[in-house]
């Protein structure tokens, strides 16, 4: 069990390269999570990706939403008709570009010449919603952030990146 | 990785007088071999967010040109009846975006006496070329070509060339993702 936990967090590791996801979350508090069972999706985002390989992309779209409705199920959740679910889920992904100053500061001398180097990339966010559908009020956020340099240009590098971000949002949802 | 690249050739400027970035993504259970005949799908509603662009027909008919010559050589031909197997649309974007050149001491390219970051601004262009199936009404290719819009604003000449790079390299990848 550990070997094979060491062993996906290596395989992890190295599909990513030095690429890291941070993911977050929270919960309403005092939200009882063990009351919901059902969901349904959400009306689509008005919000554009803010990159043009994106926007309206199936391929990108398709694979997010595929991967939420598969996590959601390992846990439980069960997809139903509008008007009958426990929850709303909606989703948003943004790609943008981000400069990094890279601990530029030779005022105080600290800076170390390999690392101290402003450089630009692209970060990309997705953030997926879960609201109550009775009371619509959010009841939990999660979401993950991290560098995309390369990943868009690359079909299958992005649908494991897309696999990965998922599974790491959805994990954090509280156990029911 | 692009972004690497850029940097590159930011410090090696007049070995770059190109540097377009194309890539895809593709609907791989569709079978390619099926299509014949396409039509130029509803115009583009959204703007290109750049007024020098918008509306330009020549950048129009080059683009429209080089697709269709592009696509015959796959044995693609437009449609002269109503209907076709597929339905192209295209989008173009100019987006602001960064580029930091200039500091990478280790490579000793510095490019002033300080060796400072040299920030500087451009105007990303992109392209995106989406082919979708008539009968389902899906998605099963696009394509797009990144690049700056700088040199191609400057002559019609640069903008036909550019044009035709993208057209050329996007659709060498047509029925391909990575």
């Amino acid at each position: 069990m550990r070997i094979r936990f060491a062993a996906a967090a290596l395989i992890a590791v190295a599909s990513m390269g030095c690429a890291t996801l941070n993911v977050r979350s929270y919960a309403e508090r005092g939200a009882a999570f063990t009351r919901y069972h059902t969901y349904t999706w959400g009306p689509a985002d008005e919000l554009t990706t803010g990159d043009p390989r994106l926007d309206a992309n199936p391929f990108f779209h398709g694979r997010i939403q595929a991967d939420v409705e598969q996590r959601l199920a390992a846990r439980g959740f069960e997809k139903v008709q509008s008007g009958s679910a426990d929850l709303t889920v909606h989703y948003h992904a943004n790609l943008r570009q981000r400069v990094d100053v890279g601990g530029v500061d030779r005022g105080f001398g600290y800076c170390d010449a390999d690392e101290c180097r402003p450089y630009v990339s692209e970060a990309g966010t997705v953030t997926i919603d879960l609201v109550d559908a009775r009371t619509r009020r959010l009841v939990w956020r999660g979401w993950v952030e991290g560098t995309l340099d390369g990943v868009v240009d690359n079909q299958s590098w992005m649908e494991r990146k897309i696999d990965d971000a998922v599974a790491r949002i959805v994990d954090t949802i509280p156990r029911q | 990785m692009r972004v690497a690249f850029i940097l590159a050739c930011a410090s090696a400027l007049p070995a770059c007088a190109s540097t377009m970035t194309v890539s895809s993504h593709v609907d791989r259970a569709a079978n390619f071999a099926q299509y014949r005949t396409y039509l130029w799908g509803p115009a583009d509603a959204l703007p290109t967010g750049d007024p020098r662009l918008d509306k330009d027909p020549f950048f129009k008919d080059h683009f429209e040109g080089a697709v269709t010559k592009e696509l015959a050589r796959k044995g693609l031909s437009l449609s002269e009846s109503g209907t076709a197997d597929l339905l192209i649309h295209y989008h173009a974007n100019v987006t602001e975006r960064l580029n930091i050149a200039g500091v990478d001491r280790r490579y000793g390219s510095c490019l002033d006496e300080d060796c400072r970051a040299q920030i500087t601004e451009y105007e990303a262009g992109t392209l995106v070329l989406d082919v979708v199936d008539a009968r389902t009404n899906r998605l099963i290719w696009r394509g797009w070509a990144q690049s700056s819009v700088k040199e191609m604003l400057e002559s019609r000449d640069t903008m036909d060339r550019q044009i035709s790079e993208a057209v050329r390299r996007m659709l060498a990848r047509f029925g391909k993702g990575l």
